[in-house]
């Protein structure tokens, strides 16, 4: 019996197809933005949608546009504005159909910025 | 079964959406357990290949789960495409997809490959979906290995999707 299977064992470690728990590799990956919606106002939608370098913003009237499969998480738009965005820490993304990647955020109306 | 028939469109109806379910639960059955997996770069700039790499080193040990990368398309169940689908590349990709023995999947990874980063152009296609059916997209760049062990395991049925739950908003807290 291999070595490692009888320390696997006694450390009470075991080998599971998907991480059973948090994985603490995946903490500091980047990932997409998460949207304050009462923080977004037009102005704000529109800058966010003018720096993202990967098309993954648009601003179709009163709602945001999110395209998570365009997304590079660059964090451009978090630095950008950070009251509005922070990072959303999903990394599970996979989808069986597109248009389940791409989001409408609605922005707030009595946003000035 | 062809690639593309299980993915199931928005406001499918009932009766489309009960085909669908078939169809995957028929993936399921047969690529479950065992599943051989071509890559296919069709521009990438290689981050995703080397994410994919990672997933045949011990950490992550893609072998256990029965998924295996092989370098003939005559033996593969599943095309993963990386890159923005150069126009130059299309017709390779094709001559690939048409190789593979049907039931096939075709996994789009990384942001070029689902039409983020390049648009459509004279020297690309923007997207793989332009000429390939794809199955399951998934997001990133690159996609970190355990975002495309979540991948593979959604495409062979192994694990439910999460994106559609998602809505990517936090409370207003600042």
């Amino acid at each position: 019996m291999p070595l490692w299977f009888v320390r696997g064992l006694l450390r009470g470690v075991v080998s599971t197809p998907y991480p059973a728990r948090p994985d603490p590799s995946v903490a500091g990956l980047p990932t997409p933005p998460a949207f304050r919606p009462g923080a977004l106002g037009r102005g704000v939608a529109d800058s966010l949608v003018a720096i993202c370098p990967s098309r993954a913003l648009a601003r179709d009237d009163d709602t945001l546009v999110f395209d998570a499969g365009a997304c590079a998480a660059t964090g451009r738009c978090r630095d950008q504005a950070p009251d509005a965005v922070t990072a959303s820490g999903a990394w599970e993304l996979a989808a069986t159909a597109r248009p389940a990647l791409v989001k409408r955020i609605p922005l707030a109306r009595g946003a000035r910025r | 079964m062809t690639a593309g028939q299980t993915a199931q469109p928005p406001g499918a109806a009932p009766a489309a959406a009960e085909v669908a379910a078939e169809l995957r639960q028929a993936v399921t059955r047969q690529f479950g357990r065992s599943l051989h997996i071509r890559t296919l770069d069709t521009g990438s700039c290689a981050a995703c290949e080397q994410e994919i790499r990672m997933l045949a080193a011990p950490h992550y040990d893609l072998q256990r789960l029965g998924f295996f990368f092989t370098p003939a398309p005559r033996h593969a169940d599943l095309l993963l495409v990386t890159g923005p689908m150069l126009r130059a590349f299309a017709p390779a990709a094709r001559k690939t997809y048409a190789a593979m023995p049907a039931p096939k999947l075709v996994v789009a990874t990384g942001a070029c490959a689902l039409g983020g980063v390049y648009q459509p152009d004279p020297f690309s296609h923007g997207s793989v979906e332009q000429v390939l059916p794809v199955d399951v997209w998934i997001p990133g760049c690159p996609p970190s290995p355990l975002a495309l062990l979540q991948g593979l395991l959604v495409a062979v049925g192994r694990l439910s999707e999460q994106a559609a739950g998602l809505g990517f908003t936090a409370a207003d807290s600042a």
